[in-house]
């Protein structure tokens, strides 16, 4: 068998390998629930229901689907330059406890006003815990990956102790159950953030916001200054240096970035579906690895994070719906992974040609 | 009694805490030895547990039978899942990167381990074997070295014997020379007729082995339950291990007990009355591993202790 | 086609040359006499019999070995190591490595063939040429019969080589056989028994080296008479010192000081080459000038004014253009378009971006224009770089290089790896820089290069500057003498 590199990639390529991908994956699976005794058309079609379908399906696909946008586009942000940030988790965390303090801070003001600086305190947290790893990779060599990670347990621990261990400002107090079943103080009425509803299909603002966010990406990093940097750097970190750019501080702008947008990530699940800090919601949810998943599948494309979060945000949505005894838990995982490997694999069809010589 | 203080406890169950950090360790410094970086230590880790955890469940023999059997399965889960990640990065030079997190996410906490704990209904009860102290009673009372050295399962004299093994293997042996070889140079490797392919498939299967038992660690040792995401990021830890044990074993080893005290400090101050927040507290070995990693990595950039010059990159004869 | 019908045959004992430019076959030739490469079609017959080789292990068993351009040596090993790397050949007998038993077999073929190398060094603490020894010994430690020796003395001082040809002929005495390749005349003259001459990938004759001529090898090297010479022309009025180097240090990647007080001036106009064995500072110095090193002490100043040091932007700023050794790595960003590249430095003009949005389109036709005006041969600029050969990737670095107008140039290693006409247009747009009034600073291993391009030559040897000639009168004897640490 020999491998070539590819001269020419023909654009169908970059669709079709994905796609197929994905049906090896269902492939896959479908074995894998076989061999533990689930008839697997019927609980990909249950899947398939319960994820775009159903009643209102479609729906929870789009509440499902919206952070793994933002975590989505915050690692493909990251990756694009060769910056593994498999942070996103913490960072999204971080927005998710800066997004809820703003937000009950302002309690009586005006509902644009919380909004926007919700917005604003998400992206803000989510950013300068991303500046650690861009920091310490930047100036200090340290692998980016492993601190990314220690990060998100810490921020992890820190949002568990916020809520079950400490009397913080942003655990509700009031009532008698308080003390014994510790919660986050819920977010007063007018922080609570707006939807559209368009033909019975509802559109919360974080869902609006994460598609506003892929396209700045996809102008920023594909016709600015900025992008073109991140491009050179991301392929030859010495080609950038030969030509003047300054790559430290793009290491650390780009972490800042990625931190930012699964900060927003966080606040929406603040602003637009939880209402509260919810640290086991968050914690079982693994919106931040599930973001490198899509943006690792979308091949680092804005629009095509979208497309694939409500891909996977179907399943996920899926997921939680079924579960129960008759539906096997861990299937969205091993679903998920099953879909990277095919496409990893697919990869190499993408960028080689395979000749088999007998 | 000296044996009951902080410090002795704390050694003596860093060493135990420690022990799964330190196989997963040994195992992922020899795939990365060859120039394979495999993150998906963490899935492997908690395949094994569960894997090593169904086997003493199912397999009805005598006790150390069933413990060697499980501690066999859980490797060769382990080893079976590197082999996909070998795949995909060896034969089909994908993203090291992002294959080994796609492995995290397959077999790991909302994964694959997580679908066959629940299904096999492993969840809420003790494992049926474990392993447990070795040495008699009175050799564990002996003051200091009691219960630190002779107070230990089996699992942990192993790991010491492989630290051992692995350190002579890297450093005596013709074959720990050319695995060296294949991951500093391939281009070299090759042109000596060593094979960096098959290398790299056979010490990113062990190293997956490795992980596997590590796992089992848990599950037939210390916690000794299944739970879902027993090991909470100790794969992860790991990783970090290799690099601040500069790739060798006996290093890992010393990293390993040390965070395995930080793991075990919480517990034992909680022994001796004090009462911290514990999420506070279990912090404390994340915190710790960043701030080693800092202060190693502008030490490890140079090039005397660095890491495997060709880590991470895929080796292609006709693309040198 | 890389080779193209050869036949090729050599005896026992003999000292055969393969001569050719660049891109002629040669190292592909080797690359299959080595196993790397499967030939097409054709065989191979060793001492008689038809043989295959399907790896570099079947040819190293068959008891072939190849000393390579680029050292395939782990940098960290030991000499030592390096040798009994991959040693198959008593692995049932010691699974565990013998330290003893190694050295003694090193030193005894140290002794043998002349090549002074101490076994327990690693090879990162090696000079160049002591490399090149680890290199030979690796071959004789597996008990080559067939050396094949690929352009050995690129990296070695004319004493050096002088050393290399004797071990060479001592090995050759012994009944192995050796085959040379390089591009040199006068070397293949005073070490070869026989020439086999390769022109585009064919064979085209084999001659014996004692009748021959360099005059005659060249002509069927390149199919013509070649005039080599000095730079005829008068060369164009040097002005003021546009580039000027006072007692500059800069550390080496190791932490070693790799530039000592170096002091160096470059007029408008001058080309001056830094002559010097690779390995003595050279990359250090170019990377100095241009920021991308930061020097310890000293200052580098262009046009007068001091550059601020380590920056690479404020030396493009100053008018400071550099081509790079290291054309794919560092020169041009591979993954990315050919118009990518040739905006490299200069996306930051207002011609090319407008605030922080880039014109694309701006910058495509920039790209086409490059192309065309230049003779790129590729099929677009979207095309991207690492498609290209390294005579065209190395003609979208110069364009980009020369269309920032700048007052100075640094030209790293400018031709290497490049045929005859790639070697050409390079020199000729050096020389256009010159006569364009540009500061030319060209630093290259081939001494006949800067022979034929420099006005003045400076040399390096352990990071200093060892002494300077003006080019016309130099000699290459004195060259010699100081690239090998002979000083003034």
């Amino acid at each position: 068998m020999r491998i070539e590199r590819r001269l020419r990639q023909p654009w169908w390529l970059t669709v079709v390998v994905p796609v197929l991908s994905i049906a090896a994956a269902f492939v896959l699976s479908a074995f894998v629930l076989l061999l533990t005794g689930h008839p697997p058309l019927r609980s990909f079609h249950r899947l398939f229901d319960a994820a775009f379908t159903g009643n209102g399906a479609l729906s929870e696909t789009v509440v499902s689907a919206t952070p793994l946008i933002f975590t989505g586009l915050a690692a493909a942000v990251a990756f694009r330059m060769n910056l593994f940030n498999i942070g996103g988790e913490g960072q999204l965390y971080a927005g998710a406890i800066t997004g809820a303090t703003v937000g009950l801070l302002l309690a009586g003001s005006p509902s644009p006003l919380i909004f926007a600086a919700m917005i604003a305190a998400g992206a803000a947290g989510g950013a300068l815990l991303g500046a650690i790893p861009g920091i310490l990779r930047a100036f200090f060599s340290t692998n980016e990956i492993i601190t990314s990670l220690m990060l998100n347990y810490i921020v992890g621990l820190v949002l568990e102790y916020l809520i079950f261990d400490s009397h913080s400002y942003l655990r509700d107090t009031s009532g008698f159950e308080a003390s014994v079943f510790p919660q986050g103080k819920t977010l007063p009425d007018e922080a609570i953030w707006s939807s559209w509803t368009i033909h019975g299909l509802v559109l919360p603002l974080g869902f609006v916001l994460a598609i506003a966010v892929a396209g700045f990406v996809w102008v920023l990093y594909s016709r600015t200054r900025f992008g073109f940097e991140v491009q050179v750097i991301g392929d030859s970190p010495r080609a950038g240096r030969y030509a003047g750019m300054r790559t430290r501080r793009k290491i650390v702008a780009v972490m800042c970035l990625s931190g930012a947008i699964a900060g927003l990530g966080g606040a929406s699940q603040t602003g637009d579906f939880r209402h509260q800090v919810d640290p086991r919601g968050l914690r079982a949810a693994n919106y931040g690895y599930t973001g490198i998943v899509v943006a690792a599948l979308a091949r680092y494309n804005p629009f095509a994070v979208v497309l694939v979060a409500l891909l996977l945000g179907g399943l996920q949505n899926a997921g939680f719906t079924l579960q129960g005894a008759d539906f096997p838990a861990g299937l969205v995982g091993v679903m998920q992974g099953l879909i990277l490997f095919c496409a990893l694999g697919g990869e190499l069809f993408v960028r080689y040609r395979v000749r088999f010589a007998w | 009694m000296v044996n009951n203080s902080l410090v002795v406890v704390v050694i003596a169950s860093g060493v135990l805490f420690g022990t799964p950090l330190l196989f997963a360790a040994l195992g992922e410094l020899l795939a990365e030895r060859s120039g394979v970086l495999n993150l998906g230590v963490e899935g492997m880790m908690l395949m094994g547990a569960v894997t090593g955890f169904w086997a003493v469940e199912r397999i009805h023999a005598a006790r150390p039978l069933v413990l060697a059997a499980a501690v066999g399965v859980a490797a060769l889960a382990g080893t079976a899942l590197a082999l996909i990640h070998a795949f995909l990065v060896i034969t089909l030079r994908a993203n090291q990167i992002v294959s080994g997190l796609a492995l995290t996410i397959f077999a790991g906490a909302a994964g694959l381990s997580s679908y066959l704990g629940n299904e096999l209904h492993l969840s809420g009860k003790p494992a049926r074997y474990q392993f447990q102290e070795i040495f008699p009673k009175s050799l564990q009372d002996l003051p200091i070295v009691g219960p630190v050295i002779f107070g230990q399962p089996l699992l942990v004299y192993a790991s010491w014997a492989c630290v051992v093994l692995i350190g002579l293997y890297l450093a005596r042996t013709r074959v720990g020379l050319n695995v060296r070889a294949v991951g500093e140079s391939p281009a070299a490797a090759d042109a000596m007729g060593v094979s960096v392919p098959r290398y790299r498939y056979a010490h990113t299967l062990v190293g997956g082995a490795f992980a596997g038992i590590g796992g089992a660690t848990f599950s037939l040792s210390i916690t000794p339950q299944w739970v879902d995401g027993l090991t909470e990021g100790a794969g992860w830890i790991a990783i970090a291990l290799v690099i601040f044990s500069f790739w060798r074993p006996t290093l890992c080893l010393v990293g390993a007990y040390f965070f395995g005290a930080f793991k075990a400090l919480p517990f034992a101050l909680q022994g001796h009355g004090v009462t911290v927040a514990p999420e506070l507290f279990q912090t404390l070995p994340y915190v710790a591993t960043i701030v080693a990693l800092v202060l190693v990595s502008s030490r490890a950039t140079r090039l005397r202790f660095g890491a495997p010059a060709a880590l991470g990159l895929p080796y292609a004869r006709e693309e040198r | 086609m890389a080779n193209d019908h050869v036949d090729f045959e050599a005896a026992e004992g003999e000292v055969h040359a393969l001569l050719g430019e660049n891109g002629a076959g040669k190292t592909t030739l080797s690359n299959i006499l080595t196993g790397l490469y499967r030939p097409d079609e054709g065989e191979i017959e060793l001492f008689g019999k038809r043989i295959e080789f399907n790896s570099p292990r079947d040819a190293l068993d068959a008891g072939v070995a190849m000393v390579h351009q680029h050292f395939r040596l782990v940098s960290p090993f030991t000499v030592a190591e390096n040798l009994v790397l991959g040693d198959h050949r008593d692995v049932g007998r010691s699974f565990v490595l013998r330290p003893r038993a190694i050295e003694a077999r090193v030193e005894e073929l140290s002794h043998r063939y002349g090549l002074a190398v101490a076994p327990r060094a690693r090879i990162w603490q090696l000079s160049v040429g002591e490399q090149q020894r680890v290199e030979i010994l690796k071959a004789l430690y597996q008990d080559a019969r067939i050396l094949i020796l690929d352009e050995p003395t690129a990296v070695l001082t004319p004493q050096e080589a002088g050393a290399l040809f004797e071990t060479i002929r001592a090995m050759a005495a012994d009944g192995r056989t050796i085959i040379f390749i390089s591009h040199k005349l006068h070397e293949v003259k005073s070490v070869a028994d026989r020439v086999t001459i390769l022109r585009r990938g064919r064979s085209v004759a084999t001659v014996p080296a004692a009748g021959a001529t360099p005059r005659s090898l060249a002509s069927l090297m390149v199919g013509h008479e070649i005039e080599a010479g000095r730079r005829q022309d008068g060369g164009s009025e040097s002005g003021e010192a546009v580039l000027e180097l006072e007692e500059v240090w800069a550390a080496g990647d190791r932490g070693v000081a790799a530039l000592r007080d170096v002091s160096l001036t470059v007029c408008a106009g001058e080309i001056v080459g830094v002559a010097g064995v690779a390995g003595n500072g050279q990359r250090e110095l170019a990377e100095t000038i241009v920021g991308m090193r930061p020097a310890t002490a000293g200052k580098v100043r262009v046009g007068g004014r001091g550059v601020r040091n380590g920056d690479p932007r404020a030396a493009i700023g100053a008018g400071v253009a550099y081509v790079p050794e290291d054309r794919l790595g560092t020169g041009v960003a591979p993954g990315l378009s050919v118009a990518s590249n040739v905006v490299l430095k200069a996306y930051r003009k207002p011609d090319v971006s407008r605030g922080p949005m880039l014109r694309m389109r701006h910058i495509r036709e920039l790209a086409e224009r490059v192309i065309e005006r230049y003779d790129v041969r590729t099929s677009g600029p979207n095309v991207p770089a690492w498609q290209l050969s390294g005579g065209n990737l190395q003609k979208v670095v110069l364009a980009r290089e020369f269309s920032g107008e700048p007052v100075a140039l640094v030209a790293a290693a400018p031709t290497r790896g490049l045929d005859v006409a790639g070697i050409e247009t390079v020199h000729s747009y050096l020389r256009d820089a010159a006569a364009r009034g540009v500061a030319v600073l060209l630093i290259s291993e081939d001494l006949d290069e800067i022979l034929m391009l420099a006005d003045r030559i400076a040399v390096m040897y352990e990071g200093a500057i060892v002494g300077e000639r003006d080019a016309r009168v130099a000699t290459v004897e004195e060259i010699g003498l100081l690239m090998a640490g002979g000083g003034d």
